[in-house]
């Protein structure tokens, strides 16, 4: 067992492990220090001298970040003298800082903005001239930085240096003339580089992505799950109120997934939930059909394999959620009278093993463990599909029904790969996009994204973790779980 | 008032010299005449052939009460007893940035004598167990440089650095390490950085550099005075060093007089030693007969002192801590009746703008932010409330960074603005 020590922080006791700085104590205790370039997933950098606190017994005040607790310290937060010294940290972060509130991308979410109105809210002393700083700097594919509205914090150069090891920013010149930058000939290019904007406290370093595109004020949160590996990165989904509109995908702390940080990838993943081919009907030789019409119609296929369930091909691919799954194989099993033939569909270039070191895996698919699980569970056997689609061909089956990806790009071969089933008769395809062979299919199903989903993913450590649906883009829209509802009725 | 030592009366401060001793020779910096003249390398040969182990080194400098020189004033020998024994790498650093404004104490060093730092190196070097030793040296001192590699080069001809030193089977390798040329990087932790390769900025402590320094390794930091002065004690012993000096601040120190006086220089004194006899006799008094008007004692960080707040003052730790000062690097800023405090503070406070290696926030934006109030006055556009927001602003300054910088600008900045206020007020818009 580890050794602890027990203090108390503004009157209240707390037991924290030997070691524990000042700052994650108070955390645990729900006390706010203010702070700037303590961040929990970098190393202590004790640089923006906001989270002063006073130490019973130490004449000076102590900056509670690189400050361990030790048994019987007292701590105070709330003190005149501590509020004076958090005031002036602040004013000597603002003096040189532009007050650009109404157009910094920032606004809304600003550390600095949310502090002045917490432990500020005095007039400056400030009338000298400012100092000018570099404005909308190029500094990688993705990032634009504002050296002006930059506060030093440092937490940049420490994710850099610490995080993804690539170290191409640093902090150039002296005194108030500091500025981050990058080193000659490099820029900020690599997978995780988005990180850096979420974790700069003011609105120094904007996402190209996100820049100027809407208000942050403007948006929902949803809590939910990237579809975009098998790490399954805890994210917050930003959803604009009015307009079913998705802006952002932002990393959620979880230290047993994904820490504090996701990749870029992932964050494009919202990008296909605006996609304007998205499916928004059923599509049957061609033609649209009614919502209505659907499970009659799907009804019919399957009753015409009605006890031949070995006639029927299912093809899975692992981007559906457990409770997906389930429905698919117990509804298949009941209206068929048995299982039909597995078959799981996977990137062919896919690597499984490959990992970045950091959070990205070569499995790019969401939930291959929980389709696994669920195969097991139903002692089912899937003959995997990958690259090769002899197997399936050779199964000569009087129908095909296909579970496709919903991350499509997540197939490098997957406009190859889905003309196949084109050559097949009979063929139902679920889908999220209108690809050109959708036509060829008998009748092709539209499907929730991940975003519309309720659900469960299981990452590659076989963690479960939940996703939260959002409301649907196009709301007569059925689920899969709806769809053989209906049809078992 | 401080008592002012009888032995002093009637006796010129080159009567009292340690480390100076060869200042006049013209082959000083040879080793031959450090050798000959200035019993050179016997405290090596003491420790190393005498049977001396780290600790008595260390027990034997920590007896002498020699306290670091180059401006904190901390013991030395209670600093390399910090170091943690056993085997592991470890490493002795000497501080040559001397970038405080008005010191060239250490440049004078390695101008008349620098085997007494080789030589204090690695003695000091055998006490912590280093096996290898740098001289950080700020960029811009070419002739240092050099003078310091020739030194380095002729001990290593003479067997004094190297492999096995002596027989003893202590080996130790020494080398020159040039700064780029910043007031911080004599700081001891910005210094580490600095030589670490990166950009020169103070650490956080803890942990200290005794446990965590250099490349992460135990690391003793050390002015060049501080090591010099070591191979003496070690020949004569702590207790005639503690001839010198008072109680609490024994020994020698090297003392730079800078400004309009008679006979600037580099003089080695007793601390203890009178400030005034010393400014008005050894030094010839101010040119032209002027004035004093101020002193700034300890390098530019330190608070200047009133004329009148120089009298009777004794140079040594405590009596200008007493008057609200500190002997810092003990170089001495001489101000007379016809400079103005106001150009005084402008000067200064660029300085420290200039300086501030900006990593924390009081530092980065504090000093830039007291030049600009202090460039406004000096032009007579500065207000009344300038004053009090200079005051103000130095105050949350002080105690609230890494490093001393910080502290460094706001504490001349405050006794200019208080002790000087009259000064200010035709400046003043209204």
């Amino acid at each position: 067992m580890s050794e602890t020590v027990t203090l108390t922080i503004d009157g209240k006791e707390v037991t924290v492990p030997k070691g524990t700085s000042i700052i994650e104590a108070t955390e645990i205790l729900g006390v706010e220090i203010p702070r700037f370039c303590w961040h929990p997933g970098l190393s202590v950098a004790g640089v923006c001298r906001f989270c002063m606190v006073k130490i019973e017994g130490m004449p000076k005040l102590q900056i509670a970040c690189n400050t361990a607790c030790t048994e019987g310290m007292k701590v105070i937060t709330v003190s005149d003298e501590v509020k004076d010294a958090h005031k002036w940290a602040l004013e000597f972060h603002l003096i040189n800082h532009p007050l650009d509130c109404p157009i910094c991308d920032q606004a809304g979410e600003c550390e600095l903005q949310n502090y002045y109105m917490k432990v500020g809210r005095y007039s400056s002393q400030m009338d000298e001239d400012k100092v000018l700083k570099p404005k909308a700097l190029d500094v990688g594919d993705n990032l634009v930085l504002d050296t002006e509205r930059c506060i030093l914090c440092s937490r940049c150069v420490r994710f850099e240096d610490e995080v993804t090891k690539t170290s191409s920013l640093g902090i150039f010149n002296r005194g108030d003339h500091s500025v981050i930058g990058t080193f000659p000939n490099r820029k900020v290019q690599h997978n995780y580089s988005y990180n850096i904007v979420d974790i700069c406290p003011v609105g120094a370093f904007t996402a190209k992505d996100f820049r100027f595109k809407c208000r942050v004020w403007f948006l929902n949160e949803t809590k939910t799950i990237c579809p975009g590996c098998s790490t399954g990165c805890n994210v917050t989904l930003y959803e604009h109120k009015n307009q079913r509109q998705y802006y952002r995908l932002k990393p959620r702390k979880n230290l047993e997934v994904n820490g504090h940080w996701m990749c870029d990838e992932g964050r494009t993943m919202y990008e296909h939930l605006n996609a304007t081919n998205r499916l928004a009907a059923p599509i049957m030789q061609g033609k649209h059909l009614s919502w209505n019409l659907l499970s009659k119609e799907l009804k019919q296929k399957l009753e015409k394999v009605k006890g031949n369930a070995a006639k029927v091909a299912l093809v899975l691919t692992p981007q559906y959620t457990n409770e997906e799954y389930e429905n698919i194989l117990s509804s298949l099993n009941s209206i068929l009278g048995g299982l039909p033939n597995i078959f799981v569909w996977r990137d062919s270039k896919e690597k499984f093993d490959d990992f970045d070191g950091i959070l990205m895996r070569g499995d790019r698919n969401a939930n291959s463990k929980g389709l696994a699980q669920t195969l097991e569970k139903k002692s089912a056997q899937a003959i995997p599909l990958s690259g090769d689609f002899s197997p399936l061909a050779s199964a000569n089956a009087e129908l095909v029904i296909v579970f496709g990806p919903e991350i499509e790009k997540a197939y490098s071969q997957f406009a190859t790969e889905v003309s196949r089933f084109a050559e097949m008769t009979n063929v139902v395809y679920f889908g999220t996009t209108l690809n050109p062979i959708a036509k060829k299919f008998s009748l092709t199903i539209p499907t929730k994204v991940f975003a519309e989903k309720n659900g469960t993913f299981v990452n590659f450590k076989g963690i479960p973790q939940k996703l939260k649906a959002n409301p649907l883009v196009f709301p007569a829209m059925k689920g899969i779980e709806d769809i053989f509802a209906e049809m078992k009725a | 008032m401080p008592v002012i030592k009888n032995e002093y009366q009637g006796r010129k401060p080159d009567e009292f010299r340690i480390l100076l001793g060869l200042e006049g020779y013209p082959d000083s910096r040879n080793i031959k005449t450090y050798i000959e003249k200035s019993n050179g390398y016997k405290a090596l040969e003491k420790v190393l052939k005498g049977g001396m182990s780290s600790e008595d080194v260390i027990n034997t400098v920590k007896a002498s009460g020699l306290r670091g020189r180059g401006g904190a004033g901390f013991p030395t020998g209670l600093k390399w007893s910090f170091v943690p024994k056993g085997p592991g790498e470890k490493y002795l650093i000497t501080n040559f940035d001397e970038g405080e404004p008005g010191t060239y104490k250490d440049c004078y060093i390695s101008e008349v004598t620098p085997h007494s730092l080789v030589e204090g190196k690695i003695i000091a070097s055998y006490a912590i167990g280093a096996k290898k030793s740098y001289i950080y040296i700020r960029g811009e001192f070419h002739n240092e440089i050099r003078w310091c590699q020739e030194a380095i080069k002729e001990a290593y001809a003479a067997g004094y650095l190297g492999e096995n030193i002596m027989g003893s089977g202590f080996t130790h390798h020494m080398d020159v390490y040039s700064g780029a040329g910043a007031y911080i990087c004599g700081e001891e932790t910005g210094l580490i950085s600095s030589l670490e390769g990166k950009k020169g900025q103070p650490k956080l402590k803890p942990p200290f550099p005794a446990i965590k320094g250099y490349l992460g390794k135990p690391t003793v930091v050390n002015n060049v005075e501080s090591l010099a002065v070591v191979p003496w004690i070690i020949n004569n012993g702590p207790e005639a060093y503690k001839k010198f000096g008072t109680e609490k601040s024994p020994g020698t120190k090297l003392f730079n007089v800078s400004g309009p006086i008679a006979k600037p220089g580099c003089y080695e004194l007793p601390l203890g030693y009178p400030l005034m006899r010393f400014i008005n006799e050894d030094c010839g008094g101010l040119i032209g007969g002027k004035k004093l008007k101020a002193i700034i004692p300890g390098g530019s960080s330190a608070p200047a002192l009133t004329a009148k707040e120089c009298e009777n003052l004794t140079l040594d730790y405590e009596a200008i801590a007493g008057a609200g000062s500190m002997l810092g690097s003990g170089a001495i800023i001489v101000i007379p009746e016809d400079v103005s405090m106001v150009s005084v503070l402008e000067n200064l406070m660029d300085f420290y703008a200039h300086e501030s290696c900006g990593q924390c926030t009081p530092c980065r934006e504090g000093t830039g932010w007291l030049y600009k109030i202090s460039k406004h006055i000096l032009k007579g556009k500065g207000t009344k409330t300038d004053m009090d927001r200079m005051y103000s602003i130095a105050n949350n300054m002080r105690g609230k960074t890494i490093c001393v910088l910080s502290d460094a600008a706001a504490d001349p900045a405050r006794a200019i603005v208080t002790k000087f206020a009259h000064e200010f007020e035709p400046y003043l818009k209204g």
